[in-house]
């Protein structure tokens, strides 16, 4: 019997076109059964329903933190430029709204592309493991996207939040494939690499494309996937995030118009490089159509990390240590820290190039500096935004700590989000040694920020832009989001 | 390893090069270049996959506009016209091809001609081609950091990895950027690139040419504006050296020294006679030359006296396609362009067409054919060769091998042969005085005022476009 079946499949798959070593793939396969089939069949079929209470929860959160993290991001240079640029290059437009800016629109993509540049500018919005900052390159092109949709057809708040949700998950399952992606990266900028599929499957999903059109748009955004991890601590890693939702929701746009791509992107053909051409190591798995007992999305399993500055991650980890170290020092002299008392730091992290910077030179390398946290935390208590502006940046005794800095990177403490510590050990003139460590920082999926804090954090940012009673409105219609009839009045309160 | 001063020597050569340094073989070559992808791009606007592009891009709206090649009435914003421009010549695989292996010009110019819309000032055609030879240049530079870009690729397609650097060049060259701002355009593109095999062969590969050309030049104006990317990208492995396994930057010679040689000089590029994969070509060459000896012997050519074909081609998984259902997938198999050739004795753009792909003689033949892949038959532009052998249910055999096809580099195609290519290809869509107009603004560039010429020409459309707007393809792709 099977090798009936085996027999007639062969000249079939011959018969469909393929080339030799898609048909070695496919030998054992049918055609439905190949990864990529599995993802657009997904994307495309799951319900409303199978959202869980506790995947609602979480993603409502980080919903909100996004939105919040993209309005105070629309007060930097690099949004500005970002913003100039698409005004310059291109007419107004009266479709999808501009964090931040009342009365502005842009082309759909565009409004992605500038509200992605945002949501990642300082460094300050969530990240998940494997590492990557999900929610910034899938947001921007869902919110896009609604406000392109017709005013008697917008999602329903319901749909929305299943689109999102879609978004991180195959973003989830796809850095799953490979063991690279565990690691703190050093080759392309995983944001880069999975959130433009992100953005593409949730934008699939929002335009309700049949599942041979969502494996379209998975593949069309694989040719736009992939940026190098030197551009990060530079002025151009924003762009990472927002080419990501802007280039998903465009491969959304043209699988919608029937443009077509490899329809084995995500499996793995030999000589032939799909998505994998993103990683050393690569076994993708087929994802399960979600059947009537529903689907155990990754974001149940594995929450998300919310950062309480904006720095990269790891700069959590030793901020936390470096504050226990400055509450003794400040609980035994006076009441301020100065680099007089100190004669030495040394601080015990992973190893990892990119954020290894004894005295940074700009807010990006500082966002990126294990020397430049830990002195800021050491000297006030604390970082916050703040911590990243010229002048705070620019003290002398700043400075003078900084130049007192050495690093150390034992070998229990790997490069991944999941397993890291920070130590931080001080040693005072005059002998005394003050050591603080920092397991999970405050904010981690293993101590994540409560309802509380993550509300404080939404409205010290969103504040920047908005009225308070707007900002009070926003936090009322995400909490509520899966309950209201349609999404506009989110849409209507970020204007 | 960080070399320092990779990156500042091409953010300063691609500032200070300037038109002086054009020599006369460089200039011949670029203008060729330029004459072929004008064609191709043209017919290129015909297609299926072109058309589902504008029609995305078209709900862009912007103040600036800039022509689409073949449309009289349709003008896009500037990185879309290059966008849609450059699907329009990759859309049949009928580009330009270089060695280390790329397809350089589809980048590279549709950005350009962009950009010289947009301007207050058009620059003069010197400074066009000057421009576009910076992007051509940049290109080869980059593929020589590595020897993996010697080889058919597997992983990353190579237009998609230099073509976006190669577009930000000349887009910077063009823009008059300061060689800081040259280097920062280098930068921001390269975050813009490496787009997977896996596409080519499929509707989605000339988006990869027009990807490039529209990133590189966002890239150069994002620049411009004062954005700014790692000033060490080419220096660095986790920077440009992420797309290839093996990866060793050399600077740029000082372009005023008399030590800079553009690399066009020492290698040509080869001209397309079918759109197809460069590969096709040797083996539709020897494909005909074996069927002219079983013609010589045994009369004229009947497949059903055929037995079987035997084709020895390099090892290249993603040309090899023992029954492509698509006009992409033929355009990228070593059986079906053999096959095509031996029972039409030649291969045209016609042989694309669906109903020329499902023919049942043509199936039946492709149903004879063999494919070995001899070890010493090196995947490389530079080396490879083909065999047809054909045997006949007689027990007759005739074979023919192919080195070097007419247009490759060690054999290029005649002035006249590429001019005929582009006439050809570009009467599908323009009038004689818009086919003429082109070529006169190439053939005489270096004494053209306003470049921005050349797109007007491009626009000179003939009836049959008017009368019938978007000419489709009709089948499915």
């Amino acid at each position: 019997m099977i090798s009936t079946l085996q027999k007639t499949i062969r000249p079939m798959l011959a018969a469909r076109g393929l080339h030799k070593s898609a048909v070695e793939v496919l030998k054992s396969l049918t055609p439905e059964d190949t990864v990529t089939a599995s993802f657009g069949k997904f994307i495309s079929e799951l319900k409303p329903q199978h959202l869980s209470p506790v995947v609602l929860h979480r993603s409502k959160r980080m919903v909100l933190d996004s939105i919040g993290v993209g309005l105070i991001g629309s007060t930097t240079d690099v949004f500005e430029l970002a913003l100039q640029h698409c005004q310059h290059m291109y007419a107004p437009d009266d479709i999808s709204s501009v964090y931040g800016r009342t009365g502005t629109r842009l082309s759909p993509t565009l409004a992605a592309f500038v509200n992605g540049v945002a949501t990642h500018s300082m460094d300050f919005d969530d990240t998940w493991h494997p590492a990557t900052h999900p929610s910034g390159a899938v947001l921007p092109a869902v919110l896009a996207l609604s406000d392109m949709m017709p005013a008697n057809r917008k999602p329903s708040g319901l749909d929305f939040l299943l689109a999102f949700n879609i978004g991180i998950e195959i973003q989830g399952r796809l850095m799953r494939f490979s063991n690279e992606a565990h690691n703190i990266p050093k080759r392309f900028h995983p944001p880069s690499v999975v959130g433009t599929m992100g953005s593409a499957a949730a934008c699939a999903r929002l335009l309700s494309l049949d599942p041979s059109q969502c494996s379209h748009a998975l593949a069309i955004a694989a040719s736009l996937a992939g940026a190098p991890m030197a551009n990060a601590a530079t002025q151009s890693k924003p762009l990472h995030i927002g080419n990501a939702s802007r280039l998903g929701l465009e491969a959304a746009l043209l699988a919608s118009r029937g443009l077509e791509a490899s329809p084995l992107v995500l499996d793995a053909v030999a000589g032939v490089a799909g998505f994998n051409a993103f990683y050393e190591d690569y076994v993708p798995q087929s994802l399960e159509s979600p059947s009537d007992n529903g689907h155990m999305f990754l974001l149940e399993e594995q929450d998300m990390a919310f950062k309480r500055f904006p720095a990269h991650l790891g700069m959590h980890w030793v901020a936390d240590a470096a504050a226990s170290v400055h509450k003794l020092l400040v609980g035994v002299g006076p009441g301020k820290v100065s680099p007089d008392q100190v004669e030495d730091i040394m601080l015990r992290v992973p190893k990892s190039k990119y954020i290894n910077r004894p005295f940074p030179e700009s807010e990006h390398e500082a966002r990126h500096s294990f020397q430049f946290n830990a002195c800021s935390a050491l000297l006030d208590g604390e970082v916050t935004v703040d911590s990243f502006t010229p002048a705070v940046m620019s003290r002398p005794d700043l400075f003078a700590l900084l130049s007192r800095v050495r690093l150390e990177h034992p070998h229990d403490n790997p490069a991944n989000f999941d397993c890291m510590y920070g130590e931080v050990q001080v040693t005072l003139v005059g002998g005394d040694i003050l050591k603080g460590r920092c397991d999970t920082f405050y904010g981690h999926w293993r101590n994540p920020l409560t309802n509380e804090s993550l509300r404080k954090k939404f409205r010290n940012n969103a504040e920047a832009v908005l009225p308070s009673e707007k900002v009070e409105m926003l936090i009322d219609v995400v909490e509520e989001l899966d309950k209201f009839g349609d999404c506009r009045d989110l849409l209507s309160q970020l204007q | 390893m960080l070399r320092k001063g990779i990156t500042e020597s091409f953010g300063a050569a691609i500032h200070a090069l300037n038109t002086t340094q054009l020599t006369d073989g460089v200039i011949t070559r670029s203008k060729r270049m330029m004459l072929d992808t004008l064609g191709v791009g043209l017919l290129g606007t015909r297609t299926a996959v072109f058309n589902k592009a504008l029609k995305y891009s078209q709900m862009f709206t912007s103040e600036e506009r800039s022509s689409v090649w073949g449309k009289a009435d349709v003008a896009l914003p500037p990185h879309y016209a290059a966008f849609v421009n450059g699907i329009a010549v990759h859309s049949m695989d009928f580009d330009d091809t270089w060695h280390p292996a790329t397809h350089p010009s589809g980048a590279v110019l549709p950005a350009l001609l962009a950009l010289v819309e947009t301007l207050p000032r058009p620059p003069s055609g010197l400074d066009l081609l000057l421009a576009f030879n910076v992007g051509i240049e940049v290109q080869g530079r980059l593929m020589r950091f590595s020897t993996e870009a010697y080889n058919i690729p597997e992983r990353f397609h190579p237009p998609s990895v230099v073509g976006v650097m190669g577009s930000a060049a000349a887009s910077a060259k063009l823009l008059g950027l300061s060689p800081a701002q040259c280097c920062h355009a280098l930068a921001i593109a390269a975050s813009s690139a490496g787009a997977p095999l896996a596409n080519a062969a499929t509707q989605t590969k000339p988006l990869h040419i027009g990807n490039a050309a529209r990133t590189g030049l966002e890239a150069a104006q994002l620049a411009l504006a004062g954005l700014e990317g790692n000033p060490a990208i080419l220096d660095m492995h986790s920077g440009f050296g992420v797309y290839y396994k093996d990866y060793s930057p050399a600077a740029m010679a000082d372009s005023a020294s008399g030590g800079f040689r553009w690399i066009l000089e020492d290698q040509d590029v080869a001209f397309k006679r079918i759109p197809a994969h460069l590969g096709m070509h040797w083996v539709v060459d020897a494909a005909l030359a074996a069927r002219v000896k079983l013609q010589n012997t045994d009369g004229p050519f009947d497949p059903s006296l055929i037995r079987s074909v035997t084709l020895r081609v390099p090892l290249s998984k993603y040309v090899n396609c023992p029954l492509p259902a698509t006009e992409h997938q033929a355009r990228h198999s070593f059986q079906f362009n053999a096959c095509s050739a031996l029972l039409d004795n030649k291969v045209t753009v016609d042989s694309f067409h669906h109903a020329q792909i499902s023919r049942p003689a043509l199936r039946e033949l492709l149903s004879k054919v063999k494919v070995e892949t001899p070890e010493e038959n090196q995947p490389s532009f530079d080396k490879m060769y083909c065999e047809v052998e054909i045997e006949t249910h007689q027990g007759q055999r005739h074979a023919a091998r192919c080195d070097t096809f007419y247009g490759h580099w060690r054999k290029p195609l005649s002035q006249e042969d590429l001019v005929e290519k582009f006439s050809v290809n570009a009467s599908s869509v323009l009038c004689t005085e818009g086919v003429g107009g082109v070529l006169y603004a190439i053939g005489d560039i270096e004494r053209v005022r306003e470049s921005s010429v050349l797109s007007s020409y491009l626009r000179m459309t003939n009836r049959a476009v008017l009368q019938h707007g978007e000419t489709l393809s009709s089948h499915r792709i």
